[in-house]
């Protein structure tokens, strides 16, 4: 703009209009390193504030899939512990059938001790099939009870069986896993009848000598056993699947923080540069401002 | 030579003249910061030969010295007319964003204390229901987090209702100003044409006036028209708001009710003239009025309607997912958020369940095929919380008014730079420059010098003719 008359009022205002426009930079520029955040409102940048929400939301999901992944592994873990001990007492129990066949070689009393161990396994099962994870029995399916199974194997709570959602944990989004698995499906075979009736059956047997009860609860034991062990294998591809996809969250976790810092948080190094440089600006602003005081024509007149 | 005295009364003339000169100056000089202050320039008017002398006779003057003309302001009216515009245009600029700043701070995102994070916060916790459907604590997170979703969408309606109360008073207060200022002009206006009836100096009536018309151009975006005898109209909308010596008052018609509250409609303006005639409606084209306006009627309800429509695409889908579900006594889910005024969804927004237990996250219930209460299936805790699909509406609402807000700054700004401009050219022609008047003062002082060096030789001739002609012999 050429400019033909210039006054003192010219000259003021434009160094304090300048003076106010360094200032405002460098109050950006502390703002930006005493929050520590690039964007500070939506103003700032609009498409980053989006990216911005779009990432914590994203991250905050991740973070639950990691929770739910860890419970659902502290479930499957323990039933996969409850399975093992019990599986090793009913090929116990089986072997004690086999001697109890044997009635050639076994007197009553011999009988009867077998009877007492069987009895023993008997109850120790029950107490297992009752293991808890968290105040919940691990084979109860969606029982509100405190145990699945009573001190006559029986389950307590018949309807919180076989609803068939069980229970289930989010580990991955729209992906659920069911984590438990109900008592009869482990315990009783497809006539219905459970672990703990050939237990007891067999201890009657053994006590009353009735050789063909005891021969065929071999078989029935074995089948028992089986199960367990299948069902434990089972258990153990679902915990293989579910530390997967923990362990996807987790790098899902890492990766969307990083993303998220990237985008919203200020690079400190440049940050200090920049308001160096912009309090620099200001300074040197405000010498300017203070030259406007000029003497004027009048200091030299006479 | 026209008469024996009339080359004292051209140094006479001039006397007087340098005299006004250095006056002239010398105000100036004392009005250099002044706001409004117009330099003035006096106008020397050589006096000529008398133009029409008697009849048979002849004059043979030469010139008889000099006299003021008058005093010159320095404005340029055109000028002038683009200043007002452009501050008009500033002060709707600034005052649109300064309240738009204000509400995108309210609105606090991306953050980890605004309505995104209570919503994620919610929906974890209806996971970690999920986990342990048994557990009280869990049950008490979930309300709790329910709660919070429900206070920030009260928080957020909250802060546009409160600015939208703000922007009214200021309505209500500028409409104050814009009258008292209206009347201050047409008394200006009166004291004009009477001072230039009378023929006395009026420049500074002049600056009040300009100033005042600049002030109604703020606040109104009004336009102002100089009139021949000095004075100055300003319509507004069409209608006239000062005419010569009267001025009309501005009342607010519709939109803001006595207290200050909202009634309902959108704001309106009318113009009572002095003669009892309203002009109604009447829209203000700029400056601060349209701006609050513009925030009263558009901008902020707008806003507030999507909030709103987010909060009821929320509540309805979450209420549905919920009245499918049971709780924990087997009962079917009620209702768990609840909106009582339906002009203000977000503001009315409440969590209806109290009672922990009777959060519906089972899928199976009392009803047949019955299942014993209560039950520790959390089939709908999962349905629940997909239900939840607002945050791509809520981050697309940010972002839309982040960017409106980043477009208002960036405007403002660039008007700023603009005005500025326009105020420095203006400066360039009215401002005094404090050398100049210097040596001004310097020239009227050696003119001054000069003239009353030649009423002393004038002087002295004179005494030898009076005092020393026919004294010989003496």
């Amino acid at each position: 703009m050429t400019l033909s008359r210039m006054t003192q009022n010219m000259m003021s205002r434009q160094s304090f209009a300048g003076m106010q426009t360094a200032m405002d930079r460098v109050a950006k520029s502390q703002e930006q390193l005493t929050t520590g955040r690039l964007i500070n409102r939506p103003s700032d940048d609009p498409t980053g504030a989006t990216t911005a929400m779009r990432l914590r939301s994203s991250l905050s999901s991740q973070q639950q899939y990691v929770r739910n992944a860890d419970d659902a592994i502290g479930w499957l873990d323990q039933t996969d512990t409850t399975l093992g001990s019990m599986a090793s007492q009913i090929t116990r129990a089986h072997d004690l059938a086999l001697q109890g066949a044997n009635t050639g070689a076994m007197s009553s009393d011999a009988r009867a001790a077998l009877a007492t161990e069987v009895d023993q396994i008997r109850s120790g099962l029950i107490s297992s099939a009752n293991a808890r994870y968290l105040d919940r029995p691990l084979f109860g399916g969606i029982t509100t009870r405190t145990a699945a199974y009573d001190e006559n194997g029986d389950v307590i709570d018949p309807p919180a069986m076989g609803t068939g959602t069980g229970v289930v944990r989010t580990i991955a989004d729209g992906q659920q896993i069911r984590i438990d698995v109900e008592g009869p499906d482990v315990f009783e075979g497809a006539d219905g009848v459970s672990v703990f009736t050939h237990l007891a059956d067999l201890s009657a047997a053994l006590k009353s000598g009735d050789t063909t009860v005891i021969k065929s609860s071999i078989g029935k034991l074995k089948d028992d056993g089986d199960r367990v062990v299948n069902v434990r294998s089972e258990i153990g591809a679902r915990t293989v699947r579910v530390e997967n996809a923990r362990s996807v969250a987790d790098d899902a976790t890492l990766t969307l923080t990083n993303a998220l810092s990237n985008v919203e948080n200020v690079d400190l190094a440049k940050a200090t540069v920049e308001l160096s440089l912009r309090e620099v600006a200001y300074k040197a602003a405000l010498g300017a401002t203070a030259r406007v005081l000029q003497p004027s024509l009048l200091d030299y007149l006479r | 030579m026209a008469g024996a005295f009339s080359s004292i009364n051209t140094a006479l003339s001039a006397l007087r003249y340098q005299q006004s000169a250095l006056d002239i100056a010398s105000t100036n000089i004392a009005n250099a910061s002044t706001d409004g202050y117009v330099r003035r320039r006096v106008v020397g008017q050589t006096v000529g030969a008398a133009a029409a002398p008697a009849v048979w006779s002849r004059s043979n003057e030469i010139g008889s010295g000099v006299q003021s003309s008058g005093v010159q302001r320095m404005v340029d009216p055109l000028l002038d007319a683009r200043v007002r515009r452009e501050h008009g245009r500033l002060t709707y600029l600034d005052t649109k964003a300064a309240a738009m700043s204000r509400v995108e701070t309210g609105i606090n995102e991306p953050s980890t204390t605004g309505v995104a994070k209570a919503v994620d916060t919610f929906r974890t916790s209806l996971d970690d229901l999920n986990n342990a459907p048994n557990s009280d604590a869990a049950r008490s997170q979930v309300l709790a987090n329910a709660n919070l979703v429900a206070d920030s969408f009260n928080t957020q309606s909250r802060n546009l209702q409160d600015e939208m109360g703000d922007q009214r008073a200021r309505v209500v207060a500028t409409v104050k100003e814009i009258n008292t200022v209206a009347q201050q002009l047409a008394d200006t206006n009166r004291s004009i044409s009477a001072s230039s009836g009378g023929g006395s100096d009026t420049a500074t009536l002049m600056d009040t006036r300009d100033q005042l018309a600049l002030r109604l151009s703020e606040l109104t975006g009004a336009t102002a028209t100089p009139q021949a005898d000095g004075t100055m109209d300003i319509t507004l909308g069409g209608a006239s708001l000062v005419s010569g010596r009267d001025a009309a008052t501005l009342e607010v018609s519709a939109g803001i009710a006595a207290d200050g509250t909202a009634d309902g409609s959108a704001v309106a303006f009318s113009l009572t003239q002095p003669d009892g005639s309203v002009d109604d409606p009447v829209v203000p084209s700029g400056g601060q009025l349209a701006a609050s306006v513009e925030l009263i009627d558009h901008v902020l309800p707008d806003y507030a309607a999507d909030l709103d429509a987010l909060v009821e695409q929320f509540t309805t889908a979450f209420n549905d997912a919920h009245a499918l579900g049971f709780d924990a006594a087997g009962a079917q889910g009620g209702e768990f958020f609840h909106s009582s005024d339906p002009d203000d969804l977000a503001g009315s927004l409440r969590v209806v369940v109290t009672d922990r237990s009777k959060i519906a996250v089972s899928s199976i219930g009392a009803t047949p095929p019955a299942l014993p209460t209560p039950n520790n299936d959390t089939g709908n805790a999962a349905k629940l919380a997909d239900s939840i699909t607002i945050q791509d509406g809520y981050q697309r609402l940010v972002n839309g008014f982040g960017s409106a807000v980043a477009t208002v700054q960036r405007l403002a700004a660039n008007q700023s730079t603009m005005t500025t401009q326009v105020d420095a050219a203006r400066e360039q022609q009215t401002g005094v420059s404090l050398d100049e008047e210097s040596v001004n003062m310097l020239m009227a002082q050696r003119s001054y010098e000069a003239a009353a060096r030649v009423m002393t030789t004038v002087d002295e001739m004179l005494d030898t003719l009076i005092n020393r002609t026919g004294v010989v012999g003496r």
